[in-house]
Formats: C-alpha cells, structure tokens, sequence
C-alpha cells in the first residue's frame, strides 16, 4: 500500500490535530580531485515525522521504522510530548491558519530520468570533468568537481485536509580550481543546482563553457589586484543579488525572526528599498527556468506560491507557516520546511529574487564612471539588525563606462535596507544561480535565489595601509 | 526511564553489533577486497522554546549505518538510517557497484587489529543520571535558562533548546578491528539579540554540552547571565574608527579566526595534496613562539572526547604546536600511507584542541594600545591557501586609550593570517572553554587592517 494511502488510514481513526509526514531520501554524492575519487556514496534515509497539537502545544516524534506500529507508537509519543507541553508554564497555546492545504500527487521533471540513470554515467562524467579541469592549464594545482543529487519522495497528511505527495529530483555540481605561480595561488569555482534531472542541470546557464572558464578565471587571477576598500557604487550579478536577497533580506522577514524583533518587524508598508526593487520568494520557478527550490506544497501541506515581500520599494510580505500566519492574521505562505523525518518544520526561504526592471546591463556598465562589477557569490551571513556579509569569487573594475582589469575576490557588507534604498538601476537579464549547497538555519535546505543585476553602493573589505 | 533509554541502548548497540558482523561477512562473500562499517543509535529528548515560550516537545529514537568497501584498490560507500539486514545487503552491493566504476588508488588502506588495539574506554561520557532524564525534568531545566535569559526585557530570545543525548558508536573492519562507546550529552544552545525601542543589537548565540546533569544548571545559568549583558551592552552600536594595527580577539575569535588555518596547514590531507604550507615543517618554528596548542581527546571536560579515531584506532593526547613549533601533522590511515608517515589516530579529528595560556595580563592587554577593537565573533570569508581573511566584526567593542567606547558595528577587518599569526603581541594568562568544545586563550594579534568610518 503507498504510504501515503498508510497515514491516511492512521490518522482517520485519531482525534485532534495531527500532521504525518513520510520521507525518503536517496542521494548520491561524488567528489574527484588529483585524479583521485574522494567520494563515492550512495545514501538512503526514510521514516515517519509525527507532529500533534494538543491543547495549543507542538509535541513531535518520529520513527525510522515505517511500519503501522511503530507510526502509531510515533503518533502516541508525539500526543504525549504535546500534553506534557500545554500543561507547562510559558506554554504557547497556539492556533493554525488553514491556507490552501495540497490534495495532489506531483512528480517532478527529471525524478525518473535521474532515478533510472546508472550510476557509473554520473560518476564517469564528474571524473571526467575533474579529468579535463586539471588538465586545463599548465598552472593548475588542484582540480576539483563535486556532484549531489537528492531524489526526494514525501507524503503529507494532515487531519485537517492535506493529502499529498511528491516525488522531486535535485542534483547540484560544481567545480573549482586553484590555479599557482611562483607560490601565489588564486581560486575560482563555479555550480549550479536545479530541481530537474541531468539533461536539465547541464543546459543550466551557468554551466556554459564551466571548465574554460574557471581555469581561465584561476589563472588571470594569479596576476590581479584587489580592489581598494571602502563605499563604492557597484554592480551586482545574479548570483550576488540572489545572496543579498537571501540572507540581507530574505532571513530577516522569515515570520518567526520577525517575532524575535528582527529589523523588519513592524515595517510592513513601510518604504525599504529603492522603488526599482520588487523582491518575491516562489515555491516555482517564475521569470526564468533552473532553480532549485521548486516545491508544489510544503511540509505542511500548504500549496507553495509566489510570495511578494518588497513591492515597488515598500515590504508587503514575511514569510510565514501556520502558526505564525493565525498570528499575523494573514494566510500561510508555504514556507514551512524540514530536511529530514526526524526534523520538526521551520520557516524557510525557497527561490528568493529580485524582479527584473528595464535597464540593459551593457547600458548599467556604460553608464558608469568608476565603480566594479562584482561577480560569483561566496559564502554570506546577515544579522537581525540587518548587517550583512558576504564573500564574492571575483570583481571587475569599471572604469568610464568600460570594464578594465580583473580583480581579485572582495567581501562586501552593509546595511541590508540601506543598500536597496540605493539602487539606481535594475537590468532586464535575469538567472537563477544560487542553487548549489544548503541554507544553514539549525537545519539544512535546499534554497535557491538570482535576479537581475542591480546598480547600488555597497561597502567593499579592503586593507588599511 | 532511566532503566528504559540505557537498556534502549545497550539492546540496540548489541543488535547493531551483530548487524555489523553480518554485513562485514556479507561483504567478503560479495568479493569485498576490505570492508568497514560503522553504526550508531541514539535516544533524544529535546524542548524548544522560541520567542520565550515553550513551541515543542520532542523525542528521538534513531540508528545510522555506514558501509565503506576496498575492491581491486576502488573504494565506494553506502549509509542508511536503519539495520535491516535485507537493507545493509542492498547497501554493500550499492557500495561494490560504486567501487567499481571508481578510480584506483593504491594507497587506499584500512588497519588491522594489531595497528587498532581495542581502546580503552572512556567512563566519563556515560552518565546514567543523563540518560534518565526525562521531558519533564528538562523543562525545569529549560524554564530556569528562560528565566534567567529574560530577566532583563531587552533581550528578544529568538530560540532555546535544551536537549539529553544517549548514544552507543561502533566501528568494525573485515581486518578485525573492533571498537565501540558510549555516550551522554546534556545540551543547550540560545540566540536571540536586544531591542530596546527602535534600537536592535547584533544576532548572538551560546550554548554547549557536558556529559553529566550535576553542576549543568549551575554553567548554563553563568552562561545565561553572560549572554544577556553582552547583547544589551551591544545595542546602539557605531562604527569603529579605521586604523592598520593591533587587534584583541576574545577566545571565541582566536577559534573563528586563528584556528581554521593552522588545522588546515596540520592537516595530512594537505599536505597530500601540496596545499600545506608547513609540509616538511615539523620541528620548525612556523608561527608565534607565544602559541603552543595540544589535542586532548580524553579530558572530561570537552565535548569531543572519544576512545577512538574514525579508523578505529586508540585516541591519544598530542602536542600539535610547541612555543610556535610544528610537532605533528594530523594524519588517518590514508594520508599517513600517502604522506609515508604514521596515522595520529586523527580521522574525523581534532578531538579537543587546548590552547595553553601565555603571559599576558588581560587588563594590561587591553590599555596598553591607544585604539583596540576588540573582536568577538567574525561574519566572513577567509583563504587558508593563501591566509587572506576579510569579513565583519561582530559582537565587537572599540577601546580608546583602555576605555571602552561602545559596541561597533558596519566594521570591517581584514588581513593576513599568516603575518598575524607570526606576529602576536602577547597571549592572555586566562583561558575561556569555547562551547564546551575547546580551550582558547585571548591573543593581542598585530597587522590587521579596521576599516569603519
């Protein structure tokens, strides 16, 4: 019997709220570098999240066996952990907004390509890869391509009226290279993730021409220069965009921060940004294809849509689950997400992006007197108070209107709503390409953010002389 | 409940033994030139509490299984989070078919039970009072952090877990090698910031783990304390005057900071691959003689102890770095064969660095400089290759003349940490345990670029 069919039976014979959730998690994860194949591993994770609501409290447990027994054992402990909590001091007695809850049976693009692909195909190509990458250059010292897929299977249902399921495919590569001369050593990388199969994540845009590129990349940049620190007016690529929109903003208006009283607590309708920026996180792919955080409901069972968090400059959205939409008053957004079975749901982030304007970039570049385009997303961190860091992999220097020299990575920071206010121009070219790794909020989560490239001031990491 | 979650254990452990041995067989038969599997099972109770008020109640009973197979030199690996025996079958032939369409390496190598001598056990990681700890006592534990965190209404507590942790691990290989543990943990981790009106501090987080429950009240509530008066005393932050110069890291940044690039040069996997700048250093001065740094995997007080490494072998303490002299690089079996050298018994380590303590009196430290920031936390990216470090400082305090101006923020440092670590002015005399983890003293650190206003 399909589990979700078994956790429809369950929950019909139990009383109040329950959520039951099925997941199965097969990946496989290469990685090859100096000729070597470091990782070879085929993983499989699966069990039943049981999450009850009793007396307006949250009692969860979860089970690896995904028998009737053990799940009805697991809906037991998790009724029991719920009471022990709504009698406590301090309890929160909390509510659930319905929203739309999903009655549908998904398979995403490229689930049964990629399931049906033989394993040696993969491998072979990312050894390949790694293969041609070191052999790229007389300066290259360390070649590097990682591969991951994630071939998700989860079945939601809820005793108030989700019934869904989905199977989903998420596979992600990167490479990267250093690149030596003379004991100096530059790096460059570059990867993309997509929720699709293989044929998808290799028509990927970012994947044109990877390995010329990052060996092209690693070796200029063993001659260039940093960039001089301070506040500069920059151009920011699809990619840093979808990091500024991600961690500046996108963490910052996730509802349970919001109540924690991050810097955009009680801004709603307030102007934030410049009126070029509208800025939407999306359970789908909108404005263009090749994005990673595609879902059609969330761990709820909510319905994902496309949630608009800044329009024309003014914050209209947090994004929420439905817990915190009853508080808010307003309907669930779909944001509610949890990586594994035995990982209770938390507010997340999805696609997150900036909506293109009507500015050519050539034109943004030609137009600018002295400034840098910054290009290829680092790591990046943002605060309550909406202080944001992040690391870039390379910058070009603009200047009269043309792009000169190639300049070494830069880490950029600044104050999230202050950068936006600063936006003078925003392109019509647009891409998602933020789609490998994880977001990192006590669980890990397959997010995805782009956008435009966007014209603004930002201050720039240097050294003190 | 104490009985029920140790026997839970003990029962499951020995299931999974015999689960391992069977899988170990299993693969021979399959034609596994060498095989390891490695197993563990854990029972957790864990409370949420988000936004001040208790939002969840959890408990967790979970196995994971890992399967590593040798086949004509080729290696592949499997994992699955139960111990079906159908299934661990299916994950060994995953793992063959993985190995075989692998690259060979002839250095590929798993030790024989002369080389990992059965460990001995570590009694203080099992703590039956922490394993019979149930939802109720530890929400008694949870409701004292929150009161002691909220006391002060300025502090927006974004999230408090408390959580007890009881565990067995295995490892065994197809050379005989045989080990296992177990372990408790009583854990508690906070965030949160200050709001006071319009003003919002810096984000900061704290917590830690101890094996046993006596006295654990008594460090987080310290802990509590702590945590609060900094984040009210981090709100209406400015900017740092900018300055090239002498920088004070507390022992939470010299871990952020320092650490990672002096583990990455130890480290035998760059020194395989040519990424170590202190390959053929040992026994040399390769930073400050004011740094002297050991692994101690088997002192109680840290998180990370454990009886045995990622191969299996026996964990033994180790000078690492001595007045700023390389002792040993860290080594498992595979770089060790790589590197013709002998494993440190280091795979999945460090276990529980200690930095020792210096000279340096921390008052005398913090006025002898007519400007100092004084660095908590670091937001930001930093090259071990090339030792380039750029990112903002967090939770971080500028002194003028040895007063303390305020909190700072929109500060950015940046530097080398290779110059900084060769040039370190002075090490405090007093140590801090960072998360319960690790010991790090405070370091007087010069040539870093500030860059605020």
């Amino acid at each position: 019997m399909p589990m979700k069919q078994i956790l429809s039976e369950l929950i019909r014979k139990e009383a109040g709220y329950l959520e039951l959730r099925w997941h199965k998690r097969t990946s496989n994860s290469f990685l090859a570098t100096k000729g070597r194949v470091d990782v070879a591993n085929h993983s499989l994770t699966e069990g039943v999240g049981v999450r009850a609501l009793v007396d307006g409290s949250w009692g969860f447990a979860a089970t690896a066996d995904v028998s009737e027994a053990a799940i009805k054992r697991a809906i037991e402990q998790a009724k029991a952990n719920a009471g022990l909590l709504a009698k406590a001091k301090g309890a929160h007695h909390l509510e659930l907004r319905k929203g739309k809850l999903s009655t549908k049976d998904f398979t995403g693009e490229g689930f049964i390509e990629l399931s049906n692909m033989p394993i040696a195909d993969k491998l072979g190509k990312i050894i390949e890869l790694e293969h041609q990458l070191a052999k790229s250059s007389s300066r290259m010292h360390t070649a590097r391509a990682r591969y991951t897929e994630y071939l998700e299977e989860k079945a939601i249902v809820t005793s108030d009226g989700a019934n869904c399921s989905f199977q989903i495919a998420q596979p992600e590569i990167s490479l990267s290279a250093i690149a030596e001369k003379d004991g100096q050593r530059a790096t460059s990388n570059k990867g993309a993730g997509v929720s699709g199969g293989w044929t998808c994540l290799f028509k990927h845009p970012t994947l044109d021409h990877m390995v010329d590129d990052i060996a092209k990349t690693s070796v200029d940049l063993l001659d260039a220069k940093y960039p001089e620190g301070g506040r500069k007016k920059v151009i920011l690529a699809p990619a840093v965009v979808g990091l500024l929109c991600h961690e500046a903003i996108g963490h910052t208006v996730e509802a349970d921060f919001v109540k924690a009283g991050s810097v955009a607590a009680g801004k709603i309708g307030q102007d934030v940004a410049s009126r070029l920026v509208t800025m939407a996180d999306s359970g789908h792919e909108t404005i263009a294809g090749y994005a990673v955080g595609n879902l059609p409901f969330d761990d709820e069972g909510v319905e994902t849509e496309n949630t608009v968090i800044i329009k024309d400059g003014k914050l209209v959205s947090y994004l929420h689950n439905r817990e915190s939409a009853a508080e808010f008053g307003v309907n669930p957004t779909g944001n509610a997400r949890a990586w594994l079975f035995s990982d209770e749901p938390l507010i997340r982030m999805r696609n997150t992006y900036i909506v293109p304007g009507t500015s050519k970039l050539s034109d943004m570049i030609a137009s600018l007197d002295d400034g840098y385009l910054i290009e290829g997303a680092g790591s990046g961190q943002a605060d309550s108070n909406g202080e944001f860091m992040f690391g870039c992999g390379h910058v070009w220097q603009i200047k009269n209107g043309k792009k000169t020299a190639l300049l070494r990575e830069a880490t950029l920071s600044g104050i999230a709503f202050d950068v936006l206010k600063t936006v003078d121009a925003v392109s019509s070219e647009f891409q998602w390409d933020l789609g490998t790794g994880h977001c990192g909020k006590g669980q890990p989560a397959k997010v995805d953010a782009g956008g435009p490239y966007i014209r603004c001031e930002i201050n720039i990491g240097g050294r003190q002389q | 409940m104490s009985t029920s979650t140790k026997d839970t254990i003990l029962s499951l452990g020995k299931k999974l033994e015999a689960a391992a041995l069977d899988t170990l067989a299993y693969a021979q038969k399959q034609s596994a030139d060498r095989s390891k599997v490695t197993a563990s099972c854990k029972v957790e109770k864990r409370l949420v509490v988000e936004n001040k008020q208790f939002s969840l109640a959890n408990t967790l009973e979970t196995q994971k299984v890992g399967i590593g197979v040798h086949k004509d030199q080729k290696k592949g690996s499997a994992s699955l989070n139960n111990y079906d025996q159908k299934g661990l079958r299916q994950s060994v032939d995953d793992a063959l078919a993985l190995a075989k369409f692998s690259v060979p390496d002839e250095y590929l190598t798993m030790p024989d039970s002369k080389l990992a001598t059965t460990a001995k056990p570590l009694p203080f990681m099992w703590n039956d009072r922490t394993s019979s700890i149930g939802l109720g006592e530890l929400q008694e534990f949870a409701q004292a952090m929150l009161a002691s965190l909220t006391k002060d209404k300025r502090v927006a507590l974004d999230r408090l877990e408390v959580s007890t942790t009881s565990m067995w691990h295995g490892l065994y290989n197809s050379l005989g090698v045989s080990q296992s543990e177990t372990q408790t943990s009583l854990s508690w981790s906070f965030m949160g910031m200050a709001v006071d009106g319009q003003d919002v501090s810096g984000f900061d987080y704290d917590g830690r783990s101890v094996y046993g429950w006596d006295g654990a009240l008594d460090i987080a509530l310290k802990q509590c304390e702590e945590f609060s008066e900094k984040i009210i005393k981090n709100l209406r932050p400015q900017k740092s005057p900018s300055y090239k110069g002498p920088v004070l890291f507390t022992p939470r940044a010299v871990e952020e900071i320092l650490l990672g690039t002096i583990l990455y040069h130890m480290s035998g996997a760059s020194v395989m691959d040519g990424k170590s700048q202190w390959n053929e250093k040992i026994n040399s001065e390769v930073i400050s003689k004011l740094l002297t740094l050991n692994d101690e995997p088997h002192l109680a007080r840290f998180s990370g102890a454990t009886s045995f490494d990622g191969d299996g072998l026996p964990t033994v303490a180790r000078s690492l770095l001595k007045d700023g002299v390389l002792m040993t690089h860290l080594h498992d079996c595979y770089t060790a064969k790589r590197c013709k050298a002998s494993s440190t018994a280091s795979s999945g380590g460090p276990f529980a660095l200690v930095m020792k303590p210096g000279q340096g009196d921390l008052k005398t430290m913090m006025n002898a400089r007519s400007e100092l920031l004084v660095v908590d936390r670091f937001s930001g990216n930093i090259d071990p290759i090339k030792g380039d470090f750029s990112g903002v400082a967090k939770s971080s305090r500028y002194f003028k003349n040895g007063a303390d101006q305020g909190a700072v923020s929109e500060t950015m440092i940046a530097g080398n940490l290779f110059e900084c670590l060769r040039q370190i002015l002075a090490v405090s005399s007093i140590t801090e345990d960072v998360s319960g983890a690790m010991q790090m003293p405070w370091a007087l650190v010069d040539q870093v670029s500030v860059t605020g206003n």
